[in-house]
């Protein structure tokens, strides 16, 4: 059993009311820059600062919000929002597809690795990997899971322990919780039996990982399935109970994609913001004060997926930046396999249907 | 008569000298361009015998040099290059006559008596030979300073023959001059030749036929 | 006189650079033409496969298709140059079963053929939309299955980017490919024609290092192209050396024709400086002058010989009238001092003026040496003739005299240089004849040298005659000129 305990002190964690209106108005001509992003704006404090304290000319507007209503954002203007970030991969690949985004072509746009950009018009600029979290209570009963096969094995061999003691996102409902599942199904058909045993064992389904994480905090649940790993880990130091463990067979990577939108208001002041998230100014933040981890492997810090591979492994696999992401917003492919999620989970989900 | 004789090799003036000074001329000789060009100078001569291939430069451009004073006084030129280029350049340049080396002293002294009698009968306007004068002013003659009455074909026969005294006159000039062009007997002017003749028996001249070319007036030899 | 082109490289190279541009520009063409299509095949293939996977995903749930869209196909359509991707999958009736299309509407072309054949043609179809041109591939799906099925028409399509950026990039490789070759190739050239022209730099470099005396044939390996080249130098060797050795051994003969009278001089004086007596002197002296007379006519004979011989080049011959030519020259010698003692006349003339082709000096030449010889060898008081006639084509010159003639053994020898027929009693040097022979072989004519009945020699010279045409004539021969004026030359 591994467990990782972040050594850095987090000093921005939870402090999300240091950030109303952002920054005042100053007398000089200043640019504002629309970012219109599903990402805790907790978590992303010290690089919006960090750019603040770079570009102090540009007022940052943060809009926090969820995946869909970020991709609708995209769509609702004018005005549109200057930088979209969402890590609803399947659609900000959809919008970009669609031609949503503007290309950019910078030394730093340039220079980002291929396997995480696609066209130079979006780039995955975190590496977030997914795991599965558990109370130490768990361990007291059973031997914790380590893989997907031992999860699936704890969850059919102690099923009355853990009815509704295991959560995991709903597809339904969440836009994240849908990709990886697809992503899941698509590594292995093995995953449809994890699903029929968290059906079986009334697994409690969440719409983000945050109320996962509080869930299992509070004793509601034992064992959480696919949450993000930037979120359990920076929660898991603050709670000793909660113990957080990166699949050892192979561990989604989900990154943030961030594009430039093609109507942006202030096209210079998000080009701007966006080469600074993929420049070495941005990337030290991401790696140092924020757990969203810097996919560039020459970047120091606690938060960087060299680090992570050193402390898990080689076994992190990132959810392909391609076009074939489009295929998980497909209607007709998202009806069937909500279908077949449905027929295996057995149960209906309580909350209706949204559509991702 | 006074000659100019502008010859560097010493043997060759030296004996041109005495050849010419034994026909009756004071010849001053000199060897240079420069020294001939200071003679020149002074009063002047009836006749220059200048050599091409002198130390001090070409006799060409001496010649030039005369001929472009307005002095005609007769010029002979001797050279040993008889090259043709040098010697239509030499006429060009209004030399009176050519003599290549080697020539018989003879050639030379019949020559410059020709010459110097051309330069006689311009100065006195009277074309002479021995005792033969005629004045083409007045077409009158004298032999031995005795009046000749010549009827008017035999005058300008002998006016012809007189003209070319020393040369051949070609027999065209004098049918030509005789008789106006047009068609003439072969033997129309072979007459007037030999009553001329007659008159001039024993006067020291004769009339030489040269055959098919012509009539030369010559002194009897002595 | 050598005037200087181009060098041989130079031409080669501009050949060389004309043709591969002209070639060059060609297979420019060419391969762009190719790296389009090679671009095209590649992406539209691509296309082809992306289709084919997705109509594979189609499936029947009773009778009524269903797609889920397999995001290999949407990979594969993207291909490696991320291209945007679209896709439709419709039924029968038009409806969108799975896409991602946009707001332009899927070509219809293709649903006129639906339900017409089982599986019709692919189409592919370029759009032009916002974001440039889109290539759209749809084909026909209908599978066998246990229940009636309707046909489903599968649409994919992608941005074009990729096939610009592979036919620029197959482009240029062509391009590369063409270039280094044309650069190896020029290369090639250059020491291909450094090494062709190897041969002559090897001739360049004997005739350089040879000595200005060296005449000897040349000692060089040449290919065949060359060998005209270095055969001409041999005989322009080999000619010079004739010349040369010529020239020796005309010297040698001149030198000692000089020295023969010289030393005579010599000893005749040398025996009168001995002598007290007047009369012994003054016979000396008379031997002395015919000898230096002899020697003087000796030496400028040579000189014109040697001249006539070894002059080249400018050799303008022109048409001349010969009868006064001759008239002038006969008016010339009959007035010399020389001829005083001989009947030297003109024999009656053609009316006509008698055109030739030749060079005035030469022929004045000629006939002063004929006269010459004639007035030295003939006794005192013989007549001397000169005489134009026309036999045939050519124009006989001819100098005939009454003395004696020569033998006629003797008569073939007579135009070599130093014969005098055996006439050694008289002056001469029996070079006379010789220049006369090399005049005439100048002027393309030939001589005879003949006895005449009862005694006499005739010398003639046969010249063709230049035949006016018409219009052409010559002025009517005219009168020569005044002999105190004698400019005419």
């Amino acid at each position: 059993m591994r467990a990782l305990i972040f050594p850095v002190c987090w000093l921005l964690l939870m402090s999300p009311a240091a950030w109303g209106t952002v920054f005042p108005d100053e007398p000089r001509a200043r640019t504002p820059l629309v970012i219109s992003a599903a990402l805790d704006l907790s978590v992303v404090s010290p690089l919006l600062e960090a750019f603040q304290a770079a570009h102090p000319r540009i007022d940052v507007d943060f809009r926090e919000d969820t995946t869909l209503a970020v991709n609708d954002s995209v769509s609702n203007g004018p005005p549109a929002p200057d930088v979209v970030i969402s890590s609803a991969m399947p659609l900000q690949m959809a919008r970009v597809n669609d031609g949503w985004a503007r290309r950019l072509d910078s030394p730093q746009a340039r220079a980002w690795p291929d396997w995480a950009k696609w066209r130079n018009e979006v780039f995955g600029f975190t590496f977030e990997p997914i795991v599965m979290v558990y109370r130490l209570d768990l361990a007291r009963h059973m031997l914790p899971p380590q893989t997907h096969a031992d999860l699936q094995q704890l969850l059919t061999s102690h099923a009355e322990l853990l009815d509704r003691r295991v959560t995991t996102y709903s597809p339904q409902v969440s836009a994240i919780g849908y990709t990886l599942s697809q992503q899941d199904a698509r590594y292995s058909t093995r995953f449809w039996e994890l699903v029929d045993a968290m059906g079986q064992l009334n697994a409690g389904l969440e719409r983000d990982t945050q109320t996962m994480l509080e869930g299992i905090n509070e004793g509601r649940y034992w064992l959480g399935y696919n949450l993000i790993g930037s979120y359990a880990m920076a929660y898991a130091q603050h709670h000793p109970d909660i113990i957080v463990q990166v699949p050892m067979d192979y561990s989604l990577v989900m990154m943030r994609m961030v594009f430039v939108h093609r109507d942006a208001e202030h096209p210079e002041a998000a080009e701007t913001f966006v080469n600074f998230l993929l420049g070495p100014e941005g990337q030290h933040v991401l790696a140092g004060q924020t757990p969203l981890f810097s996919p560039l492997t020459d970047m120091a810090g606690p938060w960087t997926a060299r680090r992570l591979r050193e402390q898990v492994g080689e076994h992190l696999y990132p959810i392909p930046l391609d076009a074939s992401l489009l295929a998980f917003v497909d209607p007709a492919r998202r009806e069937a396999f909500m279908r077949q999620w449905r027929e295996t989970f057995g149960s209906v989900e309580d909350s209706p249907s949204a559509s991702p | 008569m006074r000659l100019l004789l502008v010859e560097d090799d010493e043997l060759i003036s030296r004996s041109l000298g005495q050849a010419l000074t034994r026909l009756g001329n004071s010849v001053e000789v000199f060897a240079s361009c420069r020294d001939a060009r200071a003679a020149l100078q002074g009063a002047p001569f009836d006749l220059v015998v200048l050599d091409l291939g002198l130390p001090d430069g070409d006799g060409l451009s001496l010649l030039e040099e005369i001929r472009r004073r307005g002095d005609s006084t007769p010029v002979l030129i001797l050279t040993a290059r008889d090259g043709l280029d040098d010697r239509v350049r030499g006429l060009d340049l209004g030399a009176d006559d050519y003599l290549a080396k080697p020539f018989q002293l003879a050639e030379l002294e019949a020559r410059v008596r020709a010459l110097l009698r051309r330069s006689q009968q311009r100065t006195d306007n009277c074309l002479s030979l021995g005792p033969l004068r005629f004045d083409p002013a007045t077409g009158t003659s004298w032999l031995d300073d005795a009046p000749l009455d010549l009827p008017h074909r035999e005058r300008l026969l002998l006016e012809s023959l007189l003209l070319h005294a020393g040369n051949i006159a070609p027999r065209e000039i004098l049918e030509n001059r005789l008789f106006g062009f047009g068609e003439v007997g072969t033997n129309a002017l072979e007459v007037y030749v030999s009553r001329l003749r007659k008159r001039l028996k024993q006067s020291g001249l004769h009339i030489r036929t040269f055959r098919g070319l012509g009539y030369r007036l010559e002194e009897d030899d002595s | 006189m050598i005037t200087v082109t181009r060098s041989i490289k130079w031409r080669m190279a501009m050949w060389l650079l004309i043709s591969v541009l002209g070639l060059g520009a060609l297979l420019m063409l060419e391969a762009w033409q190719s790296s389009r299509q090679a671009a095209e095949r590649a992406f539209d293939a691509q296309l082809a496969a992306a289709a084919l996977t997705v109509s594979e995903a189609v499936q029947w749930r009773d009778g009524v298709p269903e797609v889920i869209i397999p995001p290999a196909a949407l990979q594969i359509l993207a291909t490696s140059s991320e291209e945007r991707v679209f896709y439709a999958v419709l039924d029968a009736d038009g409806r969108q079963l799975s896409s991602n299309w946009p707001l332009w509407p899927v070509p219809d072309a293709l649903q006129t053929s639906l339900g017409q054949a089982p599986d019709s043609a692919p189409l592919v179809v370029d759009q032009p939309t916002l974001h440039g041109s889109l290539r759209l591939y749809g084909r026909e799906v209908s599978s066998a299955g246990w229940v009636d099925q309707q046909p489903v028409q599968v649409w994919v399509g992608h941005t074009l980017s990729g096939r610009e950026q592979l036919t620029w990039a197959l482009f240029r490789q062509a391009v590369s490919r063409f270039l280094i070759m044309v650069v190896l190739a020029g290369l090639l050239m250059a020491l291909t024609i450094r090494y062709v022209l190897a041969p002559l730099r090897r001739l360049r470099h004997q005739l350089r290092m040879r000595d200005a005396e060296d005449m000897g044939p040349l000692e060089a390996h040449v290919p065949r192209e060359i060998r005209e080249l270095a055969e001409t130098l041999d005989h322009l060797f080999a000619r010079q050396r004739q010349g040369r050795e010529d020239l020796l051994r005309f010297t040698a003969d001149a030198s000692h024709q000089l020295k023969t009278p010289l030393a005579g001089l010599q000893t005749t004086t040398e025996l009168a400086l001995r002598s007290d007596d007047p009369d012994h002197w003054r016979e000396a002296l008379g031997a002395v002058h015919d000898s230096a007379a002899r020697t003087s006519r000796l030496a400028s004979q040579l000189l014109s010989l040697a001249r006539l011989r070894h002059i080249q080049g400018d050799v303008t011959q022109t048409s001349l009238e010969l009868t006064g030519l001759v008239r002038e020259v006969a008016l010339d010698w009959a007035g010399r001092e020389q001829a005083r003692h001989h009947d030297l006349g003109l024999e009656p003339l053609p009316p006509a003026p008698v055109m030739v082709t030749a060079q005035d000096w030469a022929l004045r030449e000629l006939l002063g040496n004929l006269i010459d010889n004639a007035l030295h060898y003939t006794p005192a008081g013989s007549r001397i003739s000169l005489m134009v006639n026309r036999e045939g084509k050519d124009v006989c010159l001819a100098v005939l005299d009454d003395g004696p003639g020569v033998a006629s053994e003797a008569l073939e020898r007579l135009c070599r240089p130093f014969e005098r027929a055996g006439r050694q009693d008289t002056e001469g040097s029996g070079l006379g004849l010789a220049i006369v022979e090399t005049i005439a072989q100048r002027l393309g004519g030939r001589v005879r040298v003949t006895n005449l009945q009862p005694h006499g020699l005739q010398v003639a010279l046969w010249l063709p005659e230049v035949r006016l045409s018409g219009a052409g004539l010559p002025e009517k021969r005219g009168l020569p000129g005044d002999s105190s004026a004698r400019t005419e030359v």
